[in-house]
């Protein structure tokens, strides 16, 4: 066994431990430094990761663990995306009355979860990552344990989250008794014998089921609006960027590397599910009153949309969904760290609560306009750039399957919905009625460095996409979803070097 | 002419879905004590068929975790937590139409699912696995290692979560 190739993973596993351990011997006034020794050490390990000396290309494990560069890209992506979250949760601490230092490790731990959901390349290991994610984002959610929002988000979401568990630890059940295997190289191989198996079909789509469960798409969005809004801002954060991208690195693996050719076949399915969490997220989204809880539905319809990039079944469908989790990172994060910078000043979560924000902070108030814009997909921020990319990615596919031209016109109709809801939001932060506070809101440093990056990310994203689009390229390359087959890693060894 | 252990695989497979049943709705009692014995009962039943697949390590395993630990937290938990109201408590027809009808679909695509299948079912030529305590050791350690040690993982999440989310007074 190659042991190197789990390298990232297993040191994140130190530093989860290394924080918990510390919690021992420092006072409580220092958790807040360690929270930000935490994200400095996850920085290091970003740096690893995304340098020359961490594993490139291989497989191990009996084959159920690969690095590629898709697996790459993810992991630099949920790296990335775990600083943000440790550093906005120091400053949404006085927030979480105790067991600050936990709070740390168990994203820290959440994060080894993704780590290990973009390397999976079996079942076996795709539902255990998934449930370390799972069960550490069920203590998460319920984390501030005196409010009681927080504990209903907790067990709502427990419970329905051990049903879609339930139904996925079936389907994988039914997919091993039928093709005598959980890892998607075999499975791959055998397609052809396994689409006629109503047995495997069964199992694949109770899988399907529990993976969108994970994203939170139709029919399995319930939980999300509750577990949004009842959440610490930091967990609810990491729920939307991390544990939604897992769910679609591990979609893209599942239906364009393991099984091309029945999802070819359940074209239809695919299509109705992303046309229903496109309609549904959007048109639910219009009467909130709640930021939260609005973010929670601009959520589903944002899975919706990523799904486009599923149907379509091309590459350039799948670059899309990278390029879109990407741009939904940056602004997902600025709208959620600008919501826990005001959680201290504002009492409530309500939209109307934001009025006058415009003038108590310039600053705060830009920003989650900026991530409101960006997210309802005008130009030149970089939500635009992403739907079309999903757009056209579909648009490239129509031909021949008509349902297709459906859905594109239905995602329109979502964006120009979600017009409305977003800038009802905006019109309360500058035009909102009375506001009987007007004292300035700070902001601290910390959180003037992590809103700068990510409206920077946003904006240089959207003006210049090239670069981060050629990345997302290349982390698609290794997959031939045209020929449903996985080159071997020696063979994408030399074309990655080729490339070069 | 049915073999014997047919007879047997069909008499414990009722029996695990009467059982069940009668957990969860029981026409007779809503005592959730009553719930947890048939809980039992039904652990057992599924013990009798992980015998019948040679799987006799885990049949040993069901019911001493199972059906021995894991229901002794249940009842701790059924006992601490007064549970009176939930025998007085009805439930919507409504909700209980939706659930219903869910449960009939889900059965009814299992149950067509199952009539298509070829009698050969496994696709792929398959090998047989056997259930004693050697291959499930080699199976955990060998080809399974690295999730079995996420799960390592998995288990200190839940033991920090649960803490934190009950401990009295927390620093």
């Amino acid at each position: 066994m190659n042991y190197s190739l789990i390298i990232v993973e297993i040191t994140a596993v130190l530093i989860g431990l290394g924080v918990l351990m510390t919690d021992l011997w420092i006072s409580p006034a220092a958790r807040k430094g360690l929270g930000y020794a935490a994200a400095v050490a996850v920085g290091c390990l970003l740096a690893f990761a995304t340098g020359s000396l961490a594993p490139q290309h291989g497989l191990g494990f009996r084959d159920s663990f690969v690095v590629d560069d898709l697996a790459r890209f993810f992991k630099a992506f949920f790296l990335f995306g775990a600083i943000v979250v440790i550093l906005m949760t120091v400053e949404f601490s006085s927030r979480i009355a105790s067991g600050l230092s936990e709070f740390f490790a168990l994203v820290i731990f959440a994060l080894v979860g993704m780590l290990f959901a973009a390397s999976a390349n079996d079942l076996v290991l795709l539902f255990v990552s998934l449930e370390l994610i799972t069960v550490t984002f069920y203590i998460l959610t319920s984390f501030q344990r005196n409010r009681l929002a927080s504990l209903e988000a907790g067990v709502k979401y427990l419970i329905l989250g051990a049903v879609a568990s339930a139904f996925m630890v079936f389907g994988i059940a039914l997919i091993f008794g039928s093709a005598n295997s959980t890892n998607f190289r075999v499975i791959a191989a055998h397609q052809t014998e396994l689409a006629t198996s109503p047995v495997f079909l069964l199992g694949l789509l109770l899988v399907l089921a529990g993976l969108g469960f994970k994203i939170a798409a139709f029919p399995f969005q319930a939980w999300a609006p509750d577990v949004y809004q009842g959440s610490p801002a930091p967990a609810t954060a990491f729920l939307a960027v991390g544990s939604k991208a897992a769910g679609f690195v591990l979609l893209i693996r599942l239906l364009t590397q393991a099984v091309p050719q029945i999802t070819a076949e359940w074209s239809r399915l695919l299509v109705v599910m992303s046309a229903a969490t496109i309609i549904y997220g959007s048109l639910c989204a219009i009467p909130q009153r709640n930021l939260k809880r609005l973010m929670g539905y601009s959520s589903i319809a944002n899975a919706g949309y990523l799904l486009l990039g599923i149907v379509a079944m091309s590459r350039s469908g799948s670059t899309a969904i990278l390029f879109y989790l990407g741009g939904y990172f940056f602004t997902v994060l600025a709208a959620f760290t600008a919501m826990s910078a005001l959680a201290e000043h504002i009492e409530t979560d309500e939209i109307a609560g934001l009025a006058g924000l415009g003038r108590r902070s310039p600053f705060l108030a830009a920003t989650l306009t900026l991530s409101l814009v960006s997210l309802a997909g005008i130009p030149p921020m970089v939500g635009f750039f992403g739907k079309v990319l999903l757009l056209r990615s579909v648009f490239e596919s129509a031909p021949g399957r008509p349902d297709l031209y459906l859905l594109l016109g239905i995602a329109v109709i979502g964006v120009v919905i979600s017009l409305y809801y977003y800038f009802g939001v905006i019109r309360s932060i500058y035009w909102g009625g009375s506001t009987p506070n007007l004292a300035p809101i700070r902001t601290s440093l910390g959180t003037k460095v992590a809103l700068g990056t990510c409206i920077a990310g946003m904006v240089f994203l959207g003006i210049a996409p090239n670069g981060y689009l050629r990345i997302a390229e290349t982390a698609i390359g290794g997959i031939d979803s045209a020929a449903g087959r996985l080159k071997s890693p020696a063979l994408k060894k030399v074309s990655a070097h080729e490339a070069h | 002419m049915p073999q014997f252990t047919d007879i047997l695989f069909f008499g414990l497979a009722g029996l695990v879905l009467l059982f069940g049943l009668l957990t969860v709705a029981n026409p007779f009692s809503r005592n959730p004590v009553t719930s947890a014995m048939f809980l039992v009962l039904t652990i057992v039943s599924l013990a009798g068929l992980y015998v019948l697949l040679h799987a006799f390590f885990l049949a040993a395993i069901q019911v001493l975790v199972y059906a021995g630990a894991v229901m002794v937290l249940f009842l701790f938990v059924i006992m601490l937590l007064d549970l009176k109201e939930e025998e007085h408590r009805r439930l919507k027809s409504g909700i209980l139409a939706v659930g219903s009808l869910a449960v009939v679909a889900f059965v009814g695509i299992l149950l067509t699912t199952l009539l298509k299948a070829k009698p050969t079912a496994s696709a792929v030529a398959g090998r047989l696995v056997e259930g004693d305590t050697v291959k499930l050791g080699t199976l955990l350690f060998e080809n399974w290692l690295l999730p079995f040690e996420i799960l390592s993982v998995l288990l200190l999440v839940a033991m920090v979560g649960v803490i934190l989310l009950t401990k009295k007074d927390l620093k």
